[in-house]
């Protein structure tokens, strides 16, 4: 037990050691922040979790003279209209993370979580009704909104007012056709049943981060 | 006036005849199905009975069915924003 733990100690710092001051860095540190940031709870305490409210992640200090510190506050803007029910975290961290440029958000539709980007293809598992193709729909349930160095969490959900995530319908796609076979023990007959769902494909066309100055109430 | 919502989390399967009688006269046939009786010593009483096979809150009015499923269903978490151009057409 000792000494597997050792070994995982050694392992884990073994990446650190052996940072090459080459090109490399920049990829090397991508990696290593974004599986810390996947790995590493979040530093603050659930309590402070209010409901409708969210945590912000400062960036992970693991490789420090690496990535450069995200962009100096530039877009800070006096935020006259937070609202009292966010965390006041959101009026320092939020800009920050506006200012770091693509976004990946996990939206809920239908209680299920999927993890997208702008541009992205989104084949949902079921045939939504009531959308033709070139309908453009709001999605307005995420949980997680973050970029490279920021990830702002919600519990459940993050407010609505903080980002913008629109997608296009595209269209429908349908799986190949599937056959199954039912067939009774002792009797020569087999009867086939067809089956082939269709799924509604979104293309995830916008997902933006809302600033607090100008935040829809 | 306030109410007993009575759910039962587990089947009477393989009990004695006379609590699933309990079950049945509280209207409760299967597992997390949801019901709702006034507060009342007769009700808590068939409640006692079958203590450990219901779960219990008190509330202050009864709800329908529809609101005790809208209570389980996750909210859809999209709206359509702008329709598209060429109307309705292939819906």
């Amino acid at each position: 037990m000792s000494r597997s733990l050792l070994r995982s100690v050694l392992e884990l710092r073994t990446p650190v050691s052996r940072l090459s001051p080459t090109p490399l860095l920049p990829i090397r540190a991508r990696l290593m922040h974004q599986t810390s940031q996947i790995i590493e709870p979040s530093p603050v305490a659930p309590e402070s979790i209010i409901n409708n409210t969210a945590v912000k992640q400062p960036p992970q200090q693991t490789s420090t003279s690496t990535t450069p510190p995200p962009s100096n506050p530039v877009h800070q803007q006096p935020s006259p209209l937070s609202p009292a029910s966010l965390d006041p975290s959101i009026g320092t961290l939020l800009p920050l993370l506006a200012a770091q440029p693509a976004h990946y958000i996990t939206i809920h539709i239908h209680g299920r979580p999927y993890l997208v980007t702008a541009g992205d293809q989104l084949r949902l598992p079921f045939k939504m009704p009531g959308v033709v193709p070139g309908d453009v729909l709001r999605l307005n349930r995420a949980s997680t909104l973050g970029s490279r160095d920021f990830t702002l969490r919600g519990a459940p959900y993050v407010d609505e007012r903080l980002f913008e995530c629109r997608a296009v319908v595209l269209g429908t796609e349908a799986e190949p056709m599937r056959v199954m076979i039912k067939k009774k023990r002792r009797c020569r007959r087999k009867r086939h049943v067809f089956s082939k769902h269709k799924y509604t494909v979104l293309r995830i066309s916008e997902v933006k981060v809302a600033k607090l100055g100008e935040m829809e109430v | 006036m306030s109410y007993f919502r009575i759910t039962l989390h587990r089947s009477a399967i393989g009990l004695p005849e006379r609590t699933r009688g309990v079950l049945a006269a509280l209207g409760l046939r299967k597992r997390s199905q949801t019901v709702f009786h006034p507060v009342h010593p007769q009700f808590a009483g068939m409640i006692m009975k079958v203590k450990e096979l219901v779960r219990v809150e008190e509330v202050d009015r009864p709800l329908s069915k529809k609101e005790v499923k809208a209570e389980r269903t996750p909210e859809p978490g999209f709206y359509v924003e702008r329709p598209a151009e060429g109307g309705r057409v292939g819906l």
